[in-house]
């Protein structure tokens, strides 16, 4: 029972953190109709921002994450702007193998900037935990969650309640719409991306935070988002949110009771799986 | 004579809404049977369900006889049913004349198994619809008019027996008007039934030798052009909500 | 036309290819046989990514069905490596068929996505079973003669191009382009799309598999992270990409291209390779998004003109 209830708990701060990895992906899916196949490396370089503004500059690696963001943001916009934006009318295989070509150029350039070594950002409580209900919590895995949930329901705000965000949903119906609440829709596929990568930046820094980061971690990681993305389908930042719990949860509990190697072979069976049966994901509107 | 096309008490749900509802009539051989109704009457979900588009809730659809309600799309279209898109569809990667080429090689029968010989047939139709000289273009450089002319070219290159046109005419000048009215009588001469959907309405009171009107998904009138376009329940129905707008700008 | 002049360039091409081994040193042949079979691959997901529009990354389960059926059936039942081949294919087949039922209904990302799950399943089962030597893999017996693998690469590039010389004018093939172009129209017009999607998945599996069975006993060790290597499925569609999806020697010359540059740039620092390759898909996509036979076909007409005409189609 204490193993179930630890298990559970792990899987939930698990989740909190893999929902803002997806979050980006599943904005810029849905807005701009592109699968970020670099949205991987985003987190990665985010990470690598956090760790050098803390070991560097010795600035708290919570404090550096509102940093991380806006770096992350500008360079998701310029490079929308002036790259992505080239090829925004090409047929799918076109925008999916132009950020596969991005992902490529950035993994290789983190591995000559930063070499390939194991990188974690340590703060001096990083080794603190609590108990409660007799699981034990590490506080930085704690903190990463709720920043991580906060940061989504954020989106989810700004989304539904602001005129910009409005403009943005408006533009993932139809690209004209935007034209209605007077903004160019080539800036809002910017901005988009740009919040994309801010989200990918953020998850990063707390990724660095309680995991370790390498140059080479951004597949992975895309992979997950993908997954979490379908499970959560593409609508609400909301459903991210339950995508990535069940993420969470499904690996905690396969690593639990079948095995940590059969940990991807869940988590990818239950995408096959919802696929098949619900092709515009768990939680998206059917057609 | 055993009619072509049978629809009996045809309905199509969407969600809750009913997009058609409990719709029949009969459609004869070599007969030119005009479908009209204003925006959102249910006339491309008919045209939908005829082609097997969609599946309908309830009702029987008959084609020369045999039930073909379950069959899917491409079932239908070999059994020689051929339609047009109201949004235009072409195959952009492909030149006019292979567009057109694929409706001769699958199309009614399975259509002819040799490309050449599809390719030829594709030409005649090219000519038979005025696009002959846009051949070798990339079907996505045709302007409007021409997509048109396109798309008719295509559903008769399947060698239909029936050919459904939605809304083939709309946008077209009184001379392309008159072209496609010369191609559709000249198809119907040769003993094809066609079901046409169209919103100008002289073009269809020349050309149908029947009406059939649909309002919020139910069949109000059909008969003689004439006869309907006469009748009150229509005027209220179609011209009314019209004028009704018209009148309520002018205010 | 100039066709019987091209054509017959295109054998002379093929039969110096042929006698390629005879004379050039081993790290050479070795070298050719990795190009050859990412032309065959590239060849095999041009059926169903190029020309049905279907971006399949399912191609790599087949190649490692190919590879682990041919060792399976040589090293396990004792069978010669033509049996061993022709076991892993079939496999390769059903499975294509099977699965091709369920998910070619899915359309765009949704589809590519899905294969993609599979291939991660499918090295997780591999990676368990009894049968396949669990993560550690199978070592076949070993055969010198590196000679007749690049002449059976070559024999299945060959093939392979033929197969999709005859897709491409033949009524299969236009059912097949319908399909991309426009799925509920091709049906319309009495494409049996279901059946004409599961056909070419299978076709585009049969030859994955054969390159994966050819690949397995020339190198004579697989297991499953190699096996099922969603890199190698990601190498298939960009080869293909870059030389022209949906046309007929565009996915050989991309492999060919691709490949030397990579060799080239191998021998250099290997971080630097890597990242002039990115550096080159991303110039690739953007100036040239039909690829190479596009480029080729059309780069008389409009000369420096034809990049910038490109950009202004697919920007915003």
């Amino acid at each position: 029972m204490d193993l179930l209830w630890q298990g559970l708990v792990n899987g939930i701060l698990l989740g909190g953190l893999y929902s803002l990895m997806a979050l980006g992906l599943a904005l810029v899916w849905g807005v701009l109709n592109i699968v970020n196949l670099a949205h991987g490396a985003f987190i990665m370089l985010g990470g690598y921002a956090c760790y050098y503004m803390f070991s560097g500059l010795g600035i708290d690696p919570f404090i550096a994450l509102p940093v991380t963001m806006a770096a992350l943001f500008v360079f998701g916009y310029l490079l929308q702007r002036h790259l992505i934006n080239l090829v925004i009318r090409a047929p799918m295989f076109n925008t999916l193998l132009l950020t596969f070509g991005i992902d490529v150029v950035l993994t290789y350039s983190a591995q000559i900037a930063f070499s390939a070594d194991f990188r974690t950002i340590n703060p001096s409580y990083a080794g603190a935990h609590f108990t409660w209900l007799g699981a034990t919590i590490p506080l930085v895995r704690m903190i990463a969650c709720a920043i991580a949930i906060a940061l989504t329901l954020l989106l989810w705000l700004f989304l539904a309640r602001t005129r910009l965000g409005r403009a943005i949903r408006a533009t993932a119906q139809n690209l004209v719409a935007a034209r209605l609440y007077g903004v160019e829709p080539r800036s809002i596929y910017a901005l988009t991306f740009g919040i994309g990568a801010a989200l990918a930046g953020g998850a990063g820094a707390l990724y660095g935070v309680v995991s370790q980061l390498n140059p080479y971690i951004g597949v992975s990681l895309t992979a997950k988002s993908f997954v979490i993305a379908i499970i959560g389908g593409l609508e609400s930042p909301l459903g991210v949110i339950a995508g990535g719990l069940i993420l969470g949860l499904v690996e905690s509990m396969t690593s639990l009771y079948i095995g940590a190697t059969y940990t991807d072979v869940a988590s990818f069976g239950i995408l096959v799986l919802v696929l098949i049966v619900r092709p515009t994901g768990l939680f998206g509107r059917t057609t | 004579m055993e009619p072509v096309l049978s629809v009996r008490h045809l309905t199509k749900r969407f969600a809750g809404l009913t997009a058609l509802s409990d719709v029949s009539f009969d459609l004869g051989r070599g007969e030119i049977l005009g479908l009209i109704g204003p925006n959102g009457a249910g006339k491309t979900t008919l045209v939908n369900l005829i082609s097997g588009a969609f599946r309908a809730s309830e009702g029987d659809l008959r084609f020369e006889g045999a039930p073909i309600g379950a069959l899917p799309s491409h079932r239908r279209a070999k059994l020689g049913i051929g339609r047009t898109f109201q949004i235009m569809r072409p195959f952009p990667g492909l030149s006019v004349l292979d567009n057109v080429a694929v409706g001769a090689l699958f199309g009614t029968g399975g259509g002819h198994r040799q490309l050449a010989i599809a390719r030829e047939l594709a030409h005649q139709k090219l000519e038979f619809v005025g696009l002959a000289h846009r051949a070798d273009r990339p079907a996505e450089a045709l302007g409007g008019p021409d997509r048109k002319r396109l798309e008719l070219a295509k559903a008769l290159a399947m060698n239909p027996r029936l050919l459904l046109l939605d809304e083939v005419m709309a946008g077209l000048n009184l001379a392309e008007l008159e072209a496609v009215f010369a191609i559709v009588r000249k198809v119907r001469d040769e003993g094809v039934s066609v079901l046409v959907i169209e919103h100008v309405m002289k073009a269809i009171r020349s050309l149908s030798d029947r009406l059939l009107v649909l309002h919020h998904g139910e069949k109000i009138a059909e008969g003689k052009p004439q006869q309907v376009l006469s009748d009150p329940t229509v005027i209220e129905a179609y011209l009314g909500r019209r004028r009704a707008a018209h009148e309520g700008a002018g205010t | 036309m100039k066709r019987p002049l091209a054509r017959a360039g295109i054998v002379a091409a093929f039969v110096v290819l042929a006698g390629i081994p005879w004379i050039a040193s081993p790290s050479i042949v070795q070298f050719g046989i990795n190009m050859l079979l990412l032309a065959a691959l590239a060849q095999g997901w041009n059926i169903i990514g190029g020309y049905t529009g279907y971006a399949s990354f399912g191609n790599s389960v087949f190649y490692g069905l190919g590879s682990y059926g041919t060792a399976i059936a040589m090293l396990r039942w004792h069978l010669p490596f033509g049996i061993g081949l022709a076991l892993g294919t079939v496999i390769a087949v059903i499975f294509a068929a099977l699965f091709g039922r369920a998910i070619l209904r899915l359309r765009g990302h949704y589809f590519a996505i899905c294969t993609l799950g599979l291939a991660e399943v499918m090295t997780a089962i591999v990676s368990n079973l009894e049968i396949t030597g669990r993560n550690t893999g199978l070592v076949l017996p070993l055969l010198r003669g590196d000679v007749l693998f690049y002449e059976l690469s070559l024999a299945l590039v060959v093939v392979a191009t033929l197969i999709v010389a005859w897709i491409a004018h033949s009524r299969f093939g236009y059912g097949l382009i319908a399909i991309r172009e426009n799925e509920e129209a091709a049906a319309a017009m009495g494409v049996d799309t279901t059946r004409y999607k599961v056909l070419a998945f299978s076709l585009s599996a049969a030859i994955s598999a054969l390159a994966g069975g050819i690949h397995a006993y020339w190198i004579t060790f697989i297991d499953p992270v190699s096996a099922f290597d969603i890199g190698l499925n990601v190498k298939m569609i960009i080869v293909t990409v870059f030389g022209g999806p949906g046309s007929i020697l565009g996915p050989v010359l991309g492999a060919f291209v691709l490949s030397g540059i990579s060799e080239v740039l191998s021998t250099e620092i290997s971080t630097v390779a890597g990242l002039f390759f990115g550096a080159v898909i991303v110039v690739a996509v953007v100036f040239m998004p039909r690829g190479v036979a596009d480029l080729i076909r059309r780069f008389d007409k409009y000369r420096w003109r034809y990049f910038a005409e490109n950009v202004r189609a697919n920007r915003l």
